[in-house]
């Protein structure tokens, strides 16, 4: 259920985030300087390394003393320091507009505070919306000013219509080649399975997270009686008495379903998080994603 | 079953329109409410399984639908009011009569007769409508009130069950006296004078049901004032029946250092008996014959057994019938026990004197002599009364009153009040005859005895002559209560002069023996002890002097005998059948056997007249009951109100999927 827009981010999050940094369990190339250290050979102020001068180097770092005690060009290399890509990628499909507050709400508040921690490390921070087309995708934000271009993007984000998990994800890794960390934020409910989609991710050289978040009444349904349900996403009806047998069945499948998941993201290297609307945005973050290693 | 119908044609049709108005209504209100949810995913999969079975999911969704028109329809089918016929009693007031004599044992109608009338008795207690009254007694030999008149039926059926089978013969007099005294009586306390002077209502004739396999003789004399018999027959279809109806011990005639067991064996079935004799000597196998019994024709079987001093025996007929009260007997045999006997002597009787106490003699008897004098005084009378001795011997002496023992007159009378009367003096009678076959007179030859004179007798009513003369009777024998006196005519012996030359003959000490042996011994010995039948009293001879009488039953369990009548203890307790001991002052002193020995119980044969002779009415096998109509609706409601509770649970549980 929509409710009432609220901002994203509290300043008392705003506060506890900035302490806070993104991980990668990887190191990769990033395009502009930034905080993070790069496989690159760059011009930080640490030392790496030496290597023999070949020309066309610049003179700028040849070691000097080298020179005079040798007689040889040595070059001084020093660890390059880049940004990092942060890549969050929100299903804005229809079946995420429920929920107090909704799913989408949580999934943007979510994607707000990880973007939050980015850009005040000076990582890039890219927000993709699945399934929508590529001319209404945000340009990556950087740097502590976008925040507020971010927060206007990510509030802006509506739930539309159905959404294809694989398609979306296709389009995604097709759109975004580069390496960094990839957050994808979904409720994984798509008829058509989630395996197909998560495969492009698990394909891709990045350091992917798989966020499920669900709602307590997907968890839970207080539903009784003689209902007919109907699908938000594909109007798909489905007749229901809703008895103590049969919620006892729904539980066991939501179980297998979230199992399910969660192993297929461990077999590929993803890290796999259950999050359900009633826990707060700061307490997943500061809690289970530090545990899970995405943050310090 | 038939149809009753309480409704018109309207009220019908609209009735007829509720279980389609119950569907509309299921399938209105099965409109299922859209529900929007994320997503059917998840619930697409929980009831995909579910799907597999969908004929039986449909209906198990439609419980709550089925169970409304169910409901429905068994209360149209409670107004059809279906009724059926049934059996009823009518007259609000019976007495059951229940035979529980020996025969009712019988095994010819599955369990045995009477359980069956006992099964009967309860499907008409079951009968009786709320109001009615019924009474239960149970009769054989003597009727017993089971239960006084009552309206519940819990108490009726609780006492019908605790009604157990006795080993008596059947008589019912005394049951259909009782019966119907109690039956005419008012019905209880509160149905009695209400103290405003009107009088009680009438009651009405109770029904009073006969359950008996008939086996009784004709009551003419009965009194069924306020009762209606209704005979209740319980036999089978082929009684078949072999019973033992005697079985005896004796001395043989010829050795008497040998018994003989007699048995006799009756069939009383349709067609001859093969039947397996086995002779238990204290329990163990002594002998064992095989005897085919024709129908109605007494078989008699003996064995023959070595002395013995003393033996139970057993006799088991091992016939395969329905009847397994009758197929066992026994008997025992105890030592001879030496009988007390006292003489009395006008002056000292040598010949007398000196026949008791030959060996035969002492073994026989424990004689003590008193003279005429003795009579007179309270040690007599006393002892006289007490009955302490077994034969009084008064030589030509009277006593004032006659023992409570045998007694044998020798040239005297017994008080008048005997009824013994004398005729004239007679001089010299000639012996002409004795009756040879009384144990009395048995192996005695008097044909060369010689009396001088002789006062011929007249015995009172009863009496049987044992020695005819020429002038008259010169040698009898009377009963008188359970005991016998005897008399001999002439004296034996005189001071004066010699009245007889018997004492000089062998035939004199033989007499003495005998007079010993059956005056003496009566009781003693076991060929001398009647037949003691199931409920007979038995009175215990032989321990009277004792301080503590005990009887041991067959099934070992001891009683003690009553002192009431110190003179001569009784036991009436003999139900079960088989050997009792009597103990005296905790020794063993007698044993008895109750045997059934009953032709008329064992004949378990229906009736050859089917009516019975009750009262001034000839009785015949009787209808129980009457027809009326069970209605079925109270059962109808009550399975509508089980649907009912159960759909309300379906309702409130969701019994659904």
């Amino acid at each position: 259920m929509a409710t009432a827009p609220q901002p994203l981010l509290s300043p008392e999050l705003l506060a506890r985030l900035e302490r806070l940094e993104l991980v990668s369990r990887k190191i990769f190339r990033g395009r502009m300087k930034g905080d993070r250290r790069s496989p690159r050979k760059g011009q930080s102020i640490e030392f790496a390394d030496f290597r023999q001068y070949v020309p066309g180097d610049d003179l700028r770092f040849l070691d000097w003393n080298l020179y005079a005690r040798l007689d040889r060009l040595f070059l001084k290399m020093f660890l390059e320091e880049e940004d990092l890509h942060l890549f969050l990628v929100v299903d804005a499909s229809r079946s995420m507009n429920f929920g107090t507050p909704t799913k989408l709400e949580y999934a943007k508040q979510l994607a707000a505070a990880l973007g939050f921690i980015g850009l005040v490390r000076s990582d890039r921070v890219k927000v993709e919306v699945l399934g929508a087309p590529a001319a209404s995708q945000a340009p990556a934000f950087r740097g502590r000013a976008s925040l507020w271009r971010l927060l206007d993007h990510l509030a802006a984000i509506e739930p539309t219509g159905e959404t294809d998990l694989t398609e979306g994800m296709k389009h995604f890794c097709l759109r975004n080649p580069g390496q960094g960390i990839v957050i994808l934020l979904s409720d994984l409910l798509d008829k058509r399975g989630f395996e197909d989609g998560l495969r492009y991710l698990a394909a891709r050289p990045v350091d992917a997270y798989v966020i499920q978040v669900l709602s307590a009444e997907e968890l839970d349904p207080p539903l009784t009686g003689d209902l007919m349900l109907v699908d938000s996403e594909d109007g798909d009806k489905a007749d229901v008495t809703v008895s103590a047998h049969l919620l006892k069945r729904y539980r066991k499948t939501l179980d297998t379903f979230l199992s399910s998941a969660r192993d297929y993201c461990h077999r590929r290297g993803m890290t796999y998080l259950l999050a359900t609307n009633q826990v707060p945005c700061d307490t997943l973050i500061t809690g289970y994603l530090r545990s899970r290693g995405l943050v310090r | 079953m038939q149809w009753s119908n309480p409704l018109t044609w309207w009220q019908w049709s609209v009735l007829a329109t509720v279980p389609p108005a119950i569907v509309l209504l299921y399938f209105l209100r099965l409109r299922r409410a859209p529900q929007e949810v994320p997503s059917t995913y998840l619930w697409l999969k929980s009831i995909e399984d579910l799907h597999v079975n969908s004929l039986w999911q449909r209906l198990r969704r439609s419980l709550l639908l089925f169970l409304q028109l169910l409901l429905v329809g068994l209360l149209a089918l409670a107004l059809l009011g279906p009724s059926w016929r049934a059996s009823t009693l009518h007259g609000g007031r019976y007495v059951f009569l229940i035979d529980t004599s020996a025969s009712m044992a019988a095994t010819d109608v599955s369990p045995t007769r009477l359980d069956e009338a006992k099964r009967r008795v309860a499907a008409l207690i079951d009968e009786m409508d709320s109001g009615d009254v019924a009474m239960i007694v149970s009769f054989a030999d003597q009727a017993r009130v089971e239960q006084p008149f009552t309206d519940n039926h819990y108490e009726l059926e609780r006492r019908l069950k605790a009604i157990e089978q006795t080993s008596h013969r059947t008589s019912i007099v005394e049951a259909l006296n009782v019966a119907a005294g109690l039956a005419g009586a008012t019905r209880t306390g509160i149905d009695a004078d209400p103290g405003n002077g009107e009088r009680p209502a009438a009651q009405p004739r109770a029904q009073m049901f006969i359950f008996s396999d008939g086996k009784f003789a004709d009551a003419p004399k009965a009194t069924l004032a306020g009762v209606e018999p209704i005979l209740q027959t319980v036999t089978g279809d082929e009684p078949r029946n072999v019973a033992i109806t005697q079985f005896d011990a004796r001395r043989q005639e010829n050795a008497r250092d040998a018994w003989q067991v007699f048995a006799r064996l009756e069939n009383f079935s349709v067609a001859p008996l093969p039947v397996q004799l086995e002779l238990y000597v204290d329990d163990e196998l002594a002998d064992a014959q095989q005897v085919n019994v024709a129908v109605d024709k007494p078989t008699g079987v003996a064995f023959d057994l070595p002395d013995t001093e003393t033996a139970r025996l057993e006799l088991r007929a091992k016939t395969g019938d329905h009847l397994a009260v009758d197929d066992r007997a026994w008997a025992v045999i105890d030592p001879p026990r030496r009988a007390k006997v006292v003489v009395v002597s006008k002056t000292p009787n040598e010949p007398l004197e000196f026949a008791l106490s030959t060996e035969s003699g002492q073994q026989l008897a424990e004689t003590t002599y008193q003279s005429a004098a003795w009579l007179e005084t309270p040690d007599y009378r006393s002892t006289a009364a007490a009955g302490q001795f077994d034969l009084c011997i008064f030589d030509r002496c009277q006593p004032p009153e006659m023992p409570q023992a045998n007694t044998l007159f020798l040239g005297a009378l017994p008080p008048e009040t005997t009824g013994w009367k004398v005729e004239a003096v007679a001089d010299v009678p000639q012996i002409i005859d004795t009756d040879r076959a009384h144990p009395l007179m048995q192996l005695l030859e008097l044909g060369d005895v010689l009396v001088r004179e002789a006062t011929p007798l007249v015995p009172p009513p009863g009496g049987t002559v044992l020695m005819h003369s020429s002038a008259g009777p010169l040698l009898a024998i009377a009963p008188r209560q359970s005991y016998e006196d005897a008399v001999l005519a002439f004296p034996i012996f005189d001071d004066a002069q010699v009245p007889t030359n018997w004492p000089l003959r062998l035939s004199f000490p033989l007499f003495v023996l005998n007079a010993l042996e059956y005056l003496g011994g009566r009781g003693l010995d076991v060929a001398s002890r009647e037949t003691i039948r199931p409920g007979d009293a038995v009175v215990l001879e032989q321990v009277r002097t004792a301080r503590e009488i005990d009887v041991k039953n067959p099934l070992s369990k001891q009683v003690r005998v009553d002192r009431a009548d110190a003179a001569r203890p009784k036991y009436d307790a003999t139900d079960q059948l088989g050997v009792y001991e009597v103990l005296a002052d905790g020794k063993l002193a007698e044993r008895f056997s109750v045997n059934l020995f009953d032709s008329a119980e064992s004949d378990i044969r229906p009736r050859a007249q089917a009516a019975v002779k009750l009262g001034q009415a000839e009785i015949q096998e009787g209808q129980a009951t009457g027809v009326s109509r069970r209605y079925a609706w109270k059962y109808l409601l009550l399975v509508t109100l089980v649907v009912l509770l159960g759909e309300w649970y379906t309702y409130h549980r969701r019994v659904s999927w």
